[in-house]
C-alpha cells in the first residue's frame, strides 16, 4: 500500500521534470528546422529559372565598343529583325510607365542610351515589369522569354546609341582566385563574402547571389542597377569583371567541406545551432540521467 | 592487490578518510543541476581539440603566398596563422573535424554556462553559504566569453578581423588610458604585427589556465559545502537526497562527458561552422557585410549598433560612443552580476543558510528581476542581427533598428510583470501544499470524549526534521560484522526510537525490500507520522526493518 | 579476506546488487560493441585519407555507445537509492575559531614588533614589482604619441587602387566607387580612402570645401568615425554610404554626416585636384583624425 501512495505521489514532479526539457526539445527541431530552410531555398534556387543567353544563335548589329575578340568576355550583338517585335512588346509591357519611346516619365526613368545590358538586366531578372514603383524591384520569374527579352533589349537600344551591350562570359578563360580577390575587395560589402546578401539602410537591400546567371552578374557589375555602384571598364577590365563572374557561379555551390552551411550568414545561424540543437540535445540527455530510473 | 594499494596510498597521504567521503557523496537528481556539468565537458572537449588544434596552427602574420589544397585562393598573399588554419582544414586527418568542433564546443560551452547561472538565479542558490562560488562562476563567465573573442579571432579571416579593428576601437575608447592600452595591446597603431601571437598566448595559456584554476577552485568549494537541492520529500537545509557517487553517478557523469562530446562530434562532422576558406584572408580595407560577432559577443554587438551617436567632448577630451555600450555596459552588466548576492541580502535581509533552492514562483519578485534583466539582454542579442532580420523579413534595416531601440526599453518591465504575475498566481500563498492536521478523536477511560489535532508539521516541509539523522560513523577497526562498522549511519541505533513511535520524524533504518543487506547504503530519511495518523505512511520507502 | 597493513583484516562485506534485467545488460553490452566497430571503421577512415563528414558522424557514434552505455549501466544496474547525507555544519566551533584568531594574532604581533622591517620589506618587494612594469610599459608597444591624429595622406598624393594602379579623371563613371590610397602606401590600414563619382560636375559638400570635389569626385576616409569598420557600402541612388558593423549611414552630397546609426561625426574629406595629366591627387592630407574617438581628441 505504502508503494502505491508513494508511486501516486512521484506522478506530478515527474510531469514537471519532463515539462520543460521537452519543450525545450520541440523548440529545438522548430528552430532547427527553420535554420535549415534558407539552406534548402538556396539548393532550390540553384537551378536558375532562364538559363541565360548561350544557347542563342542569332546574328548581330550592336556592338559595344570594348568588344575584344578572343577575351573572356565577348558582347552580344543583337538581331535587328527583332525589333519589331520588341517594340510590340516593349509597348504593350512597359511604355505605360517608360514612354513610348522609352524617353522616362514622371514615373519611370529615362532608359535612351543606357544599354542593351541595362535593359536586360532588369527583364532578364524579372524585376522589370514593376508593379509598384515605389519598393525595389526584386527577383522573380521573369515574364518573358530569352528572345522576347532580346527583343525588347534590341528595340530599347536601338532608340539612342550608348551603353554596355550584353556581355558574354567565357568562364574557361577566367581566374578564380583573381575573382576571389577582386570579389572581397568589391562586392562583399554589400552583397556579403558569402554571396548571400543582406539589408542596406533606408529599405533598400543588396540581393543574394544565388540565383545570377554569368550574364546577369557581368550586366550588373557593368550597369550598377539600382543603388549597386556601376562598374565601368577603366575600373574593371572585362578579364576582371569575367574573374569576379567566376567566383559568383562558384559561390553558388562553393566547398562545403564543413558539412551543413545553415545558410552561409555566419555566427548568427551558428549561434542558434549551437544554442537550440546543440545545447538543447545534450540537456535532453542530461534530462534523461537526471531523472529517476524506475 | 586493492587493499595492498589503498595501504600504500594511505600511509602516505592519509587517503582513506577522505576520499571514502568522496566514494559516499550524494548528488542531488535533476536534470537542471546537469547544466553546469555540460559546461565543464564542453571544456574539457575544447582543452582536447585545442591541443590538437596547437599542433598545426602557426600563430603569425607573416605573409606567405598560400599554395595550398583550396584552389580558390591559390597564389593569394595571406598570413600564416590563416594559412595554416586552412592546412589544417583542406590537409590534416580529422583537422577540420577537430577545428569545428573546437568552435561549436565552445558555442555549447558559453551557452551552458549561461543557461547554468540562470538556474543557480532563479532558484537562489547563490544566497548563503554560496556566495564565493558565485562570483568565481561570474569571472568564469567573463573569462569564457573573453577566449571564445580571443580564439574565433585567430585564424585571421576577414570576418574576425573586422572584430579585431571594433576591439582596437573599443579600447581606444577608453578615458585617459584608452590609446595607450591599444597600441600596447596590438604593440603599435593597427593593425600591428604582434596581435596574432598575443593572442595565441592568452588563448592557449593564461586564460584557459586561469579558467581550470577557477574551475578547480569552483568545483573543489561546490564539493565541500555539498550540492543544494530542491525541496522536496525527505530533503531538508541539513541533508542531501540523491545518487551516491561511487559507483551510480560516477558512470552516469562520464556517460554524460561522452554524450556532451558526442553531441559536439556530430555538429563538428556534419555543420559547418566558420568557413574561413571562404571568408579570406583578412585584409583592413576589405570588409563583408552581414559581420556578426559569434552568439555570446552579440548582445555587445547589438549594444553598439542601438547605441545613439552621442559623443562626449570638451576640456579638450572625448569620451568616444562606443565607450557607453563597449566598456560602461559589460562593466555594468558583470560587477551586478557579481555582486547579486549581496545586493539581494541588502534587500531581503536574510542572513540564514541555505541548501534548500526556491521554485522561482515562490519568489515573485526575484524572479521577475532575472526575467526583465534578461529580457534585457536578448533584445540586445537579437540586436545584433538587425540587418540580417531586416533581410529575411524583407523590412527596412532604419526600421528595424528604431524597432529594436524601441523593444529595449519596452520589452523587459512587461517581461518582468508577467513574470511577477505568473510567479504570484502560480506560487504558494500561505498553507498551499501543506498537509491538512487531523482531528482525532480520544475517548478516555471514563468514557468521555474529546478531540486533538495532530501535531503540526515544520512550517515549510514536514521532512525538515532531519537533524535526529545520525551522525556519519566514525570506525575504527574493521573487524567483526561489517554491517556495522561500514554502514555509515544507518546500523547505528540512531536517537530516533523505532518507526512509528510518535516521534516526528525517523530514519528508515532497515534495508531496502530488494536488497537484502545493504551494508553501503547510507540511510535515508523517511517522514514517519504521529501514532494517529500510523497509517499514512506517505514519504515511506521501505518497511520497517 | 585480506590483511590490511597494520590492522587487521577488511572482508569485503555484502553488497547490495541489482539482479535481473538482462534487456539492460544487453543493451549497455551492444553500446559499448557498437562504439568498438565505429572507432575501427574510423581507423580506416583515416588511413583511406578521411572525410570530415565521415570522422564526425563516426566519431559522434563512438562517443554515443560509450556514453549511452555507460549512462545506462550507472543508472539502471546498480542502486540508485536514494540516499541521504547529512550536510557537516561549515562554520567551526567558537573555540576552533578562537585557536585560530589566537594564532593568526601571535604571528602577527611578533613581527608587527619590526615595524621597520616590515615597511623595508613591503619597499623592497614593491619596487621589484614596478620595476617589473618597465618592459610591459616600453616594449609592449609605442606610445601612441601624433600617430592617432595623423595619416601618411599628404599634399600631392597620388591616388591609387588597392592594385597600385593610379586613379586618373576617366577611372570611374559616375555612381562608381573604388578604394583608394597614396601611391606610397597601397593597402594602408589608415590611409584607406574610398573614392566614389556622384556626378559628372564639380562637387561642393559643404561651405569650404568648394574645390574639394572635382568632377564629381568625392573622397571620404573609408574608416567609419564609429567603431573604426571600412565603410564599404555605397548606395549610388540614395548617394549614401553605408557601414556594415554597425550600420551607421553617412550622407555623401552634405561631406557623409551621419544620418542615421551610432556614428557620432561625419566621415574626414580628402580634398582632392586633378593634375594636368588627368591623375587625380590630394590636395592636401585629411584635416582631422580619422576613424573612431579616443580619449586625447578634443572635438
Amino acid at each position: 500500500m505504502s508503494t502505491k501512495r508513494r508511486r501516486a505521489a512521484k506522478l506530478p514532479k515527474l510531469k514537471r521534470r519532463v515539462f520543460l526539457p521537452a519543450a525545450v526539445g520541440l523548440a529545438a527541431a522548430g528552430i532547427s528546422t527553420l535554420a535549415l530552410l534558407p539552406q534548402a531555398g538556396a539548393a532550390q534556387s540553384n537551378n536558375p529559372s532562364n538559363l541565360g543567353n548561350f544557347g542563342y544563335t542569332g546574328s548581330y548589329i550592336y556592338g559595344g565598343t570594348q568588344n575584344k575578340a578572343g577575351g573572356a568576355i565577348s558582347y552580344k550583338k543583337l538581331n535587328p529583325a527583332s525589333i519589331p517585335y520588341g517594340k510590340t512588346l516593349f509597348l504593350e509591357n512597359c511604355s505605360t510607365c517608360h514612354g513610348a519611346l522609352a524617353q522616362g516619365t514622371p514615373r519611370a526613368p529615362n532608359l535612351q542610351g543606357l544599354g542593351a545590358a541595362t535593359i536586360d538586366f532588369w527583364v532578364s531578372t524579372g524585376r522589370m515589369p514593376l508593379a509598384d514603383p515605389t519598393v525595389q524591384a526584386v527577383q522573380k520569374p521573369p515574364r518573358f522569354s530569352r528572345s522576347q527579352t532580346l527583343a525588347i533589349d534590341a528595340y530599347v537600344s536601338s532608340l539612342a546609341p550608348g551603353g554596355p551591350a550584353i556581355p558574354n562570359v567565357n568562364l574557361s578563360l577566367a581566374n578564380l582566385a583573381q575573382g576571389e580577390s577582386l570579389f572581397s575587395t568589391n562586392c562583399a560589402a554589400c552583397h556579403t563574402i558569402t554571396g548571400a546578401g543582406d539589408a542596406l539602410a533606408s529599405g533598400v537591400f543588396a540581393p543574394t547571389l544565388m540565383v545570377a546567371t554569368a550574364t546577369q552578374a557581368a550586366e550588373a557589375v557593368r550597369t550598377g542597377p539600382g543603388n549597386m555602384p556601376r562598374f565601368g571598364p577603366n575600373t574593371l577590365t572585362d578579364q576582371q569583371v569575367a574573374d569576379i563572374v567566376k567566383y559568383v557561379k562558384y559561390l553558388q555551390a562553393p566547398n562545403d567541406r564543413g558539412g551543413i552551411a545553415i545558410g552561409h550568414v555566419g555566427p548568427v545561424s551558428e549561434g542558434f545551432v549551437g544554442i537550440i540543437i546543440g545545447l538543447g540535445t545534450i540537456m535532453l540527455a542530461g534530462l534523461w540521467i537526471g531523472g529517476r530510473a524506475k | 592487490m586493492i587493499t595492498q594499494t589503498v595501504d600504500w596510498f594511505d600511509e602516505r597521504l592519509g587517503l582513506a578518510k577522505f576520499t571514502r567521503k568522496s566514494l559516499n557523496k550524494i548528488f542531488p537528481d535533476h536534470w537542471s543541476f546537469m547544466l553546469g556539468e555540460i559546461a565543464m565537458y564542453s571544456f574539457i572537449v575544447l582543452l582536447f581539440t585545442g591541443v590538437f588544434l596547437t599542433l598545426f596552427f602557426v600563430p603569425s602574420s607573416k605573409e606567405i603566398i598560400y599554395h595550398g589544397a583550396y584552389k580558390p585562393l591559390d597564389g593569394h598573399k595571406v598570413s600564416e596563422a590563416y594559412a595554416s588554419t586552412l592546412n589544417l582544414s583542406f590537409s590534416v586527418r580529422a583537422g577540420l573535424v577537430m577545428r569545428q568542433m573546437h568552435h561549436w564546443a565552445a558555442n555549447i560551452f558559453i551557452a551552458a554556462i549561461v543557461v547554468h547561472v540562470c538556474r543557480i538565479f532563479f532558484t537562489g542558490a547563490f544566497r548563503k553559504p554560496r556566495e564565493i562560488n558565485w562570483v568565481i562562476g561570474t569571472l568564469l563567465l567573463i573569462l569564457a566569453i573573453v577566449n571564445g573573442f580571443l580564439g574565433y579571432s585567430l585564424p585571421d579571416d576577414l570576418i574576425s578581423g573586422t572584430g579585431i579593428r571594433i576591439a582596437f576601437s573599443i579600447l581606444l575608447s577608453v578615458p585617459v588610458v584608452g590609446s595607450y592600452l591599444a597600441f600596447f595591446l596590438f604593440g603599435g597603431n593597427f593593425p600591428g604585427n604582434s596581435i596574432i601571437p598575443r593572442f595565441y598566448a592568452l588563448h592557449i595559456l593564461i586564460i584557459p589556465a586561469l579558467i581550470a584554476g577557477l574551475l578547480g577552485a569552483h568545483l573543489a568549494i561546490m564539493w565541500h559545502q555539498k550540492h543544494t537541492q530542491f525541496k522536496g520529500k525527505g530533503k531538508s537545509e541539513r541533508n542531501v537526497v540523491g545518487v551516491a557517487m561511487w559507483p551510480a553517478y560516477a558512470l552516469q557523469a562520464g556517460g554524460f562527458f561522452f554524450l556532451t562530446a558526442a553531441v559536439i562530434a556530430i555538429l563538428g562532422g556534419l555543420v559547418q561552422i566558420n568557413p574561413i576558406w571562404l571568408y579570406g584572408q583578412y585584409i583592413p580595407y576589405k570588409v563583408s557585410y552581414a559581420v556578426q560577432p559569434d552568439w555570446y559577443m552579440g548582445w555587445l554587438d547589438g549594444a553598439l549598433r542601438l547605441m545613439p551617436s552621442w559623443e562626449i567632448t570638451g576640456f579638450g577630451h572625448m569620451i568616444p560612443t562606443i565607450f557607453f555600450p563597449a566598456i560602461l555596459l559589460p562593466g555594468l552588466t558583470f560587477t551586478a552580476l557579481a555582486l547579486w548576492p549581496f545586493i539581494e541580502k541588502k534587500i531581503t535581509k536574510d542572513t540564514a543558510e541555505h541548501n534548500l533552492l526556491d521554485n522561482p514562483r515562490d519568489v515573485p519578485w526575484r524572479t521577475s528581476v532575472g526575467v526583465g534583466v534578461l529580457a534585457f539582454y536578448v533584445v540586445l542579442f537579437f540586436a545584433s542581427s538587425t540587418d540580417v532580420l531586416a533581410n529575411s523579413f524583407q523590412l527596412s534595416l532604419n526600421f528595424v533598428l528604431w524597432g529594436f531601440r524601441i523593444l529595449l526599453f519596452v520589452v523587459p518591465p512587461i517581461a518582468a510583470y508577467v513574470a511577477y504575475r505568473v510567479a504570484s498566481e502560480t506560487g504558494s500563498t500561505a498553507g498551499t501544499g501543506r498537509r491538512k492536521r487531523a482531528n482525532v478523536i480520544f475517548r478516555t477511560a471514563e468514557g468521555a470524549y474529546y478531540t486533538e489535532q495532530t501535531a503540526p508539521r515544520s512550517p515549510q516541509h514536514p521532512e525538515e526534521s532531519a537533524e535526529e539523522l545520525p551522525e556519519e560513523v566514525e570506525y575504527h577497526s574493521l573487524h567483526g560484522n561489517g554491517d556495522q562498522e561500514l554502514v555509515t549511519s544507518a546500523a547505528q541505533p540512531g536517537p530516533s526510537g523505532p518507526a512509528g513511535s510518535p516521534s516526528h520524524s525517523g530514519v528508515d533504518l532497515g534495508p531496502r525490500p530488494s536488497g537484502g543487506s545493504g551494508i553501503f547504503r547510507i540511510p535515508r530519511v523517511r517522514r514517519s507520522s504521529t501514532p494517529e495518523a500510523g497509517g499514512d505512511q506517505i514519504g515511506g520507502i521501505g518497511d520497517r526493518g | 579476506m585480506t590483511k590490511v597493513e597494520g590492522g587487521g583484516d577488511f572482508t569485503p562485506p555484502e553488497v547490495e546488487i541489482v539482479e535481473g534485467k538482462r534487456g539492460v545488460e544487453l543493451f549497455v553490452a551492444l553500446a559499448f560493441v557498437v562504439s568498438v566497430l565505429a572507432s575501427i571503421a574510423l581507423a580506416v577512415t583515416f588511413v583511406l585519407g578521411g572525410q570530415p563528414q565521415i570522422e564526425g558522424a563516426l566519431l559522434f557514434v563512438i562517443l554515443l555507445g560509450i556514453g549511452v552505455g555507460m549512462v545506462a549501466w550507472g543508472k539502471y544496474l546498480v542502486p540508485q537509492g536514494p540516499y541521504s547525507q547529512e550536510r557537516e555544519v561549515l562554520k567551526s566551533e567558537i573555540a576552533e575559531r578562537q585557536a585560530f584568531l589566537a594564532s593568526l594574532d601571535r604571528g602577527q604581533r611578533q613581527i608587527g614588533r619590526r615595524p621597520f622591517l616590515m615597511k623595508m620589506m613591503g619597499a623592497a618587494i614593491g619596487v621589484f614589482g614596478l620595476v617589473n612594469l618597465f618592459p610591459f610599459l616600453r616594449s609592449l608597444g609605442p606610445q601612441p604619441k601624433k600617430a592617432l591624429y595623423t595619416t601618411p595622406w599628404k599634399k600631392g598624393a597620388l591616388l591609387v587602387d588597392a592594385n597600385g594602379s593610379a586613379v586618373t579623371v576617366n577611372t570611374l563613371e559616375v555612381g562608381g566607387m573604388v578604394t583608394v590610397f597614396p601611391s606610397y602606401d597601397v593597402g594602408g590600414a589608415i590611409s584607406q580612402t574610398v573614392l566614389l563619382r556622384a556626378a559628372n560636375t564639380a562637387i561642393t559638400t559643404r561651405p569650404g570645401r568648394e574645390t574639394w570635389g572635382p568632377q564629381g569626385y568625392l573622397a571620404y576616409s573609408k574608416l567609419c568615425t564609429h567603431a573604426g569598420c571600412p565603410v564599404g557600402l555605397y548606395q549610388e541612388l540614395t548617394q549614401q554610404l553605408l557601414c556594415p558593423c554597425h550600420q551607421s549611414l553617412f550622407d555623401v552630397l552634405t561631406g557623409a554626416n551621419p544620418v542615421f546609426g551610432p556614428a557620432p561625426r561625419p566621415l574626414p574629406q580628402l580634398p582632392l585636384y586633378v593634375d594636368s595629366s588627368g591623375y587625380i591627387r590630394a590636395q592636401a592630407g585629411y584635416d582631422q583624425p580619422v576613424g573612431p574617438g579616443f580619449w586625447e581628441r578634443g572635438a
